[in-house]
């Protein structure tokens, strides 16, 4: 009997790597198909872009306003410098909504006073249903500015109200504390003038640790040389350049990033804005968007601008990190059950055949196979079961052949925007790259593996945020949902 | 179990692999920055015999040769910085040069091009020189629609009556770019297109005559009147909307009676933009219909009827006050709410 079960063990420990190992070569070779669809994209983008005159074209009065929906929650450190970046990009026809959801600070008081606000009658059409206005604020120095207070509901909640109250043909829903380039508003709505079914578009965030920035703005770019930071620059680069890109042209793209995205308002509304129960509510809209295009016709297409538009800060610990991590990957879980009706579903076209399989067994599922070969091939070499030449392929098809990838992406970044020009950036950026996998890289397996299990478990809470601020007093601010 | 040969051969590859990709990282990165000393070197040779042919406006052969000698990307980049700070006869002198170093020339031979992205480029070059070239007169019906877009804005500084009168047909164009950059191409042309516009809104519908009524807003002139307030009883909603806004700019006794009939519209759209347009006109007169709308069923409109009121003055704010002590709780909200608004965030 036990040397069946151990027959039985070791045919697992074999078959089991093999199956891990053709996963990881599926994987590569997917990647590679986005990385030449990325490239392609580029190229094409950069062409149209060059030497385009965007200071007349988009600084129309034709262009459609744009309402810009600020969450915060204790921002009183960094509030004022935030919203002064807000009220000076470059876009000719701009309204900026501060929604304080149940700040404990002083987030409010320094508005009121920073930007001369006045109290004006809570009135508003309610369109969607969210947490009570406590007041409303107009100021009487900056006409398109607009401060809610509102009870604490969440980053949902107080992007709900802002919908409220916006009046553009399109919102940007941002984080209080994301850099938005001067110019960002101008590339963003790009899509939106060359294109009538367009209802959403998000652009290149990047990460802001180790930069310089002033008043607000970005002033000289430079690699972290904290270790996390770092390999998070590659991260974002990889997950921006080529794989948001790589599916922009397959035409599946349903991630927009929480930290900045433009949406078609009256789209918004119509599906019925975002929603409160879900950690991932940026990625739900979004898919909800597409799904509501297929089932009942109409726009539906999500677009991504390539060109860096917005900063946002990492972070640096592995404890934070940790969280966001598991978050995500919780909100991926939920949007993915929430939705799964459409996967491996013809009516949803590429987003169900293509992009729903892939998100399912490629990001959600990927955890948790990389776990099961890490330790059957631990416990393969611990029993003799598995030999060394096989331990050294297994390393090489699953992470090898990404480093490789993950350098192509340097090159793609390079070859177009290259916003990390000296010989200490490009260093430090392949050596992140090449350390990605020596730790970190599984580190995040483990974080991602604990979102699932908690989502399986049913929870819902964010886990709080901490941030250095850039390069200003240390500040530390809580996700909405922590203090509810 | 596995063969040792099978794993050197994936070694070799993903360290060719590797190797290609720091080499092409580093060796790029290296050509960048050679490239960025070179052009800025060479811009600065560029820029200071452009500086002199200009500001001179006498032809130094010399310095003209010094341009030709320069290499094309240098040329170009050179002519369209400059360009951007010049008009009049600075800019004029400026094409002059570009024609004699070929820079223009080069252009024009990109607007001919197959492929559409060197027609593209060729457009952008003409277009901030200003140079008024038949050939990008003909990008206006190119098959790209980033193409037209581009040969729009170039337009737009060499209005003509022909030119105008193509790019008023373009204003039904199906691609949402190439018409987004027609009617901003017409805005910034000015007054000249006035009476063409006026023309075109007299015989179009549709679509197109919505694209036209956008752009004669900012321009109001009495002669697309007539035009506004046929196209103001349109069945299309979008366009009835762009006919109020229209009118409201235009202003006057007629104007104003049709719009006090669009204060009954059915689309809640035409009868902010209606009330928006009353508003706009500070006409008083219109004051208790306004004071109606403030009991619209849509927010929209009892907004918009808010605002005019106020922007309407004295007689306005006796309306809206009086709106405070009435019955309809809506319409005293949104009074209370216009009332309470900052001067900057009633504008």
């Amino acid at each position: 009997m036990r040397e069946i079960i151990a027959l039985w063990a070791t045919q697992f420990l074999v078959k089991g790597q093999f199956v891990v190992l053709l996963y990881f070569l599926a994987v590569n070779g997917w990647y590679l198909v986005l990385l030449v669809s990325s490239l392609l994209e580029l190229r094409r983008h950069m062409l149209l872009i060059a030497d385009e005159s965007r200071h007349l074209l988009l600084s129309s009065t034709l262009s459609p306003t744009i309402s810009i929906l600020a969450p915060a929650f204790n921002e009183e450190a960094t509030i004022e410098v935030s919203l002064r970046a807000l009220l000076a990009l470059k876009y000719p026809s701009l309204e900026v909504i501060v929604i304080s959801d149940g700040s404990k600070d002083r987030t409010v008081d320094v508005l009121i006073q920073k930007f001369d606000l006045v109290p004006v009658k809570t009135i508003y059409e309610r369109k969607i249903e969210t947490k009570p206005v406590r007041a409303l604020y107009r100021s009487s120095t900056f006409q398109g500015l607009v401060v809610v207070d509102k009870e604490n509901g969440g980053k949902a909640d107080a992007l709900n109200v802002g919908l409220s109250f916006a009046r553009g043909e399109l919102i940007c829903a941002m984080d209080a504390d994301t850099l938005i380039e001067a110019d960002g508003l101008q590339r963003m709505v790009r899509p939106f003038l060359y294109a009538t079914d367009v209802v959403a578009t998000g652009g290149t965030i990047r990460v802001v640790n180790g930069s310089v920035v002033k008043h607000g703005r970005v002033e000289k770019t430079s690699v972290p040389t904290n270790l996390l930071a770092g390999i998070q620059v590659v991260e974002y680069l990889r997950a921006f350049l080529f794989g948001r890109l790589g599916w922009n042209r397959l035409g599946g793209n349903i991630i927009i990033s929480g930290a900045f995205g433009l949406f078609h308002r009256e789209a918004v509304l119509s599906a019925g804005g975002y929603l409160h129960d879900t950690v991932g509510e940026d990625m739900e809209l979004v898919v909800r968007l597409k799904r509501l295009s297929y089932q009942h016709g109409g726009p539906g297409k999500i677009a991504f601008v390539p060109d860096p538009v917005a900063w946002t800060e990492v972070p640096e610990s592995a404890r934070v990190l940790g969280r966001q991590r598991d978050r995500w990957h919780r909100g991926l879980a939920d949007v993915l059950w929430r939705h799964r009706g459409m996967l491996l579903n013809p009516r949803y076209g590429v987003t169900g055949l293509l992009v729903f399989p892939y998100y399912a067994f490629v990001e959600l599922l990927a955890p948790v196979i990389e776990a099961v070969g890490l330790v059957s091939l631990v416990l393969g070499l611990a029993f003799g079961v598995v030999d060394w030449t096989f331990a050294g392929l297994f390393y090489l098809t699953a992470y090898g052949l990404g480093t490789a990838l993950t350098a192509f992406t340097l090159i793609l970044e390079d070859l177009s925007f290259h916003r990390y020009n000296s010989f200490r950036d490009r260093a430090l950026l392949f050596w992140w790259a090449l350390l990605e996998n020596l730790g970190y890289r599984q580190l995040t397996v483990y974080w991602r593996l604990r979102g699932l299990w908690k989502f399986v478990r049913g929870r819902k809470d964010w886990g709080a945020m901490e941030r250095k601020g850039f390069r200003a007093p240390p500040v530390v601010a809580k996700s909405p949902d922590a203090a509810a | 179990m596995v063969s040792e040969s099978l794993l050197d051969i994936i070694m070799i590859i993903e360290v060719v692999l590797l190797a290609l990709a720091v080499s092409v990282y580093f060796v790029h990165g290296l050509w960048l920055r050679t490239t960025a000393r070179r052009m800025e070197r060479l811009s600065k040779i560029a820029r200071e015999a452009l500086a002199r042919l200009v500001t001179r406006g006498l032809v130094n052969v010399e310095d003209i040769e010094l341009l030709k000698s320069l290499p094309h990307d240098v040329q170009t980049f050179a002519f369209l910085e400059i360009s951007r700070n010049l008009s009049g006869t600075g800019k004029e002198r400026l094409r002059f040069v570009a024609q004699q170093v070929g820079v223009i020339d080069r252009a024009r031979a990109l607007c001919i091009h197959k492929r559409w992205t060197r027609r593209l480029r060729g457009a952008r070059i003409l277009s901030q020189l200003d140079v008024a070239d038949p050939l990008v007169h003909k990008l206006l019906s190119d098959p790209h629609p980033a193409v037209r877009a581009q040969a729009a804005e170039w337009a737009a500084a060499q209005a003509s009556t022909e030119l105008v009168a193509a790019m008023l047909e373009l204003l039904a164009d199906p691609a949402t770019q190439a018409r987004f950059a027609v009617q901003n191409a017409l805005l910034r042309m000015g007054t000249i297109i006035a009476a063409p516009l006026a023309t075109f809104l007299e015989t179009h519908s549709g679509r197109a005559a919505e694209a036209g009524l956008r752009v004669a807003e900012p321009i109001a002139e009495l002669r697309f009147l007539e035009s506004a307030l046929r196209l103001s009883r349109a069945d299309d909603i979008g366009v009835r909307e762009a006919s109020a806004r229209l009118l409201g700019a235009i202003g006057g006794a007629e104007a104003a009676a049709r719009l006090i009939e669009m204060l009954g519209d059915d689309a809640d759209r035409v009868r902010a933009a209606a009330a928006s347009g009353l508003g706009r006109m500070h006409y008083w007169q219109a004051g208790s219909l306004l004071a109606e709308r403030l009991r619209d069923q849509r927010w929209r409109v009892r907004r918009e009827a808010g605002l005019a009121l106020r922007a309407i003055g004295a007689a306005g704010t006796l309306f809206l006050r009086k709106a405070l002590k009435g019955d309809d709780r809506f319409a005293a909200d949104m009074a209370q709410q216009v009332l309470d608004l900052p001067e900057a965030a009633a504008g």
